[in-house]
């Protein structure tokens, strides 16, 4: 992709799944790249990965008291940002009647309050800096109703609308986009599936399959490079056609 | 390269976005029919391409004709080895009027090219990408098949059918292999929008600002639309289908 060469790039949630996907793609694009992710053990085993990461910091992006923490080192090795990838992101699953307070608030701090508190600590510098790419991950959780993610589907409605908001406020120097991906084979995916859960996953999606977290990488390499310089405030769909139909052709 | 030795037929590629993604394929290695009305634009357009090196034909068709849309698809195969990966329908004409105002020749032209004719091109390529189980669909749809807007009472419904077809085609045809995505801009530089501002009456420096007037602050060139349909007509979009990707400088995010 045109652009993301020397970009300096900060990934969110980058030591597994989606999210060491696009680091690796970054990578490959000759982006220098940080990572913040709350795992520490996944982190050092990430460092040792790709020894031409420029940074992986340890924190918890639902506290924002360590975003910041993480940002101020985030200037020592940067000295400025050009794109953030809001990746970071947990599910539970669970009935809407059995969710406990500390459930709900767990995951609204990690996959809307992480996303705020990140997307806020990157645009300052980018508007500092002149320009700048945000790209937040959605879910066709926050377009349609899935049955037993009732606190993942309301946070990431909210990351599609806090998307909008801030794309209209932080144009033209900043641009910011949803990336809203279906089924994802991930990590995340493996603990809570059962082969034959996937397979009747898998067959109500057009493409017959998963995703590949490369595939999200992709699009994520796509929206931030200078081929895609006149996109922004929209969520883009990567799902593999599952949402284009209703109930009725499921 | 991109799209290396791929198949690709563009209608509508005489003049602006299709013409712009026209020479971009042929740049990323594909082989481009460039399909259109206008003879003598089309052949310029080939000639660009062949004169940087790349691979074009001009194939002459009208996307509202069934009979067109079928020879443009048998003259692609037999041009280039029976191979048919990539169909961009392109084409579209917009007259601004609002339903008291269309007449039933503007609303038939607009329909005719933008809807039935991406209906009738997918229906004369699918069978060649079915038996490749392989092969991307894209169709020119609008910020206005997403939004409604002013004047445009025809073009609103046909992008917005536009919409809605590529996600029953994505159902449809995913199993077998086919990504069908459209694409949903904004105002482009192209020879449409001079045309859009005298059929209403307005000087073009004043259409042009109100065009402009959206987050990033100016309309969209044909190359970025260009590179959009790359993206979507690549393996790098290998999950995507069903989708609508808007490229509009956040116009329709308010």
């Amino acid at each position: 992709m045109k652009g993301l060469s020397g970009k300096r790039v900060l990934v969110t949630g980058g030591a597994s799944g989606i999210g060491a996907a696009i680091v690796a793609r970054f990578l490959e694009e000759g982006s220098r790249v940080a990572v913040i992710d709350r795992d520490a053990a996944a982190n050092r085993a990430l460092a040792q990965k790709h020894p031409s990461l420029t940074g992986v910091l340890d924190a918890d992006v639902s506290e924002a008291a360590a975003v910041a923490g993480a940002f101020a080192k985030l200037d020592g090795l940067f000295g400025g940002l050009d794109v953030a990838i809001n990746n970071a992101g947990i599910s539970i699953r669970h009935d809407f009647i059995d969710i406990t307070p500390e459930e709900w608030r767990r995951v609204m701090g990690v996959d809307l309050d992480g996303v705020f508190y990140v997307a806020q600590q990157a645009a300052r510098r980018m508007l500092a800096g002149g320009g700048g790419v945000i790209l937040n991950m959605g879910s066709t959780s926050g377009m349609n109703g899935y049955p037993r993610y009732a606190d993942y589907d309301a946070a990431k409605a909210g990351v599609i609308e806090l998307t909008r908001t801030m794309a209209l406020e932080l144009a033209p120097t900043i641009r910011v986009i949803a990336v809203c991906p279906g089924y994802v084979w991930t990590p995340m995916q493996e603990v809570e599936y059962t082969p034959e859960m996937k397979a009747a996953v898998d067959a109500k999606i057009p493409l017959r399959r998963h995703a590949h977290p490369e595939e999200i990488a992709a699009l994520y390499a796509f929206l931030a490079s200078d081929e895609a310089p006149y996109i922004t405030g929209h969520p883009v769909i990567i799902d593999g056609g599952e949402i284009a139909g209703g109930l009725a052709s499921r | 390269m991109k799209l290396k030795d791929r198949v690709a037929i563009i209608t509508g590629a005489t003049s602006g976005i299709g013409e712009a993604t026209a020479r971009l394929f042929a740049e990323e290695g594909a082989k481009v029919v460039v399909s259109g009305r206008d003879e003598a634009r089309g052949r310029k357009v080939v000639e660009t391409i062949a004169a940087a090196g790349g691979t074009a034909v001009f194939v002459r068709a009208d996307v509202r004709r069934a009979a067109d849309c079928e020879r443009l698809v048998a003259e692609t195969l037999e041009t280039f080895g029976g191979r048919l990966d990539v169909l961009f329908n392109n084409a579209g004409v917009f007259h601004p009027h609002n339903a008291i105002d269309c007449t039933e020749e503007e609303w038939d032209a607009t329909l005719d090219s933008s809807l039935k004719g991406a209906w009738l091109m997918s229906k004369y390529a699918l069978p060649t990408m079915i038996a490749q189980r392989r092969g991307v669909i894209i169709h020119q749809a609008s910020g206005w098949g997403i939004q409604g807007g002013d004047q445009a009472v025809a073009y609103c419904a046909a992008k917005g059918g536009v919409v809605v077809m590529t996600k029953a085609m994505a159902i449809d045809h995913g199993p077998q292999g086919i990504r069908v995505n459209c694409l949903c801009p904004g105002d482009v530089e192209t020879p449409m929008l001079p045309a859009d501002a005298a059929a209403r009456g307005q000087a073009y420096a004043d259409y042009m600002k109100g065009a402009a007037n959206r987050p990033l602050g100016r309309v969209g060139t044909t190359i970025e639309l260009a590179r959009a349909t790359l993206f979507l007509a690549s393996d790098d979009s290998s999950f995507m289908t069903g989708a609508a990707l808007v490229v509009d400088g956040g116009g329709i995010a308010d």
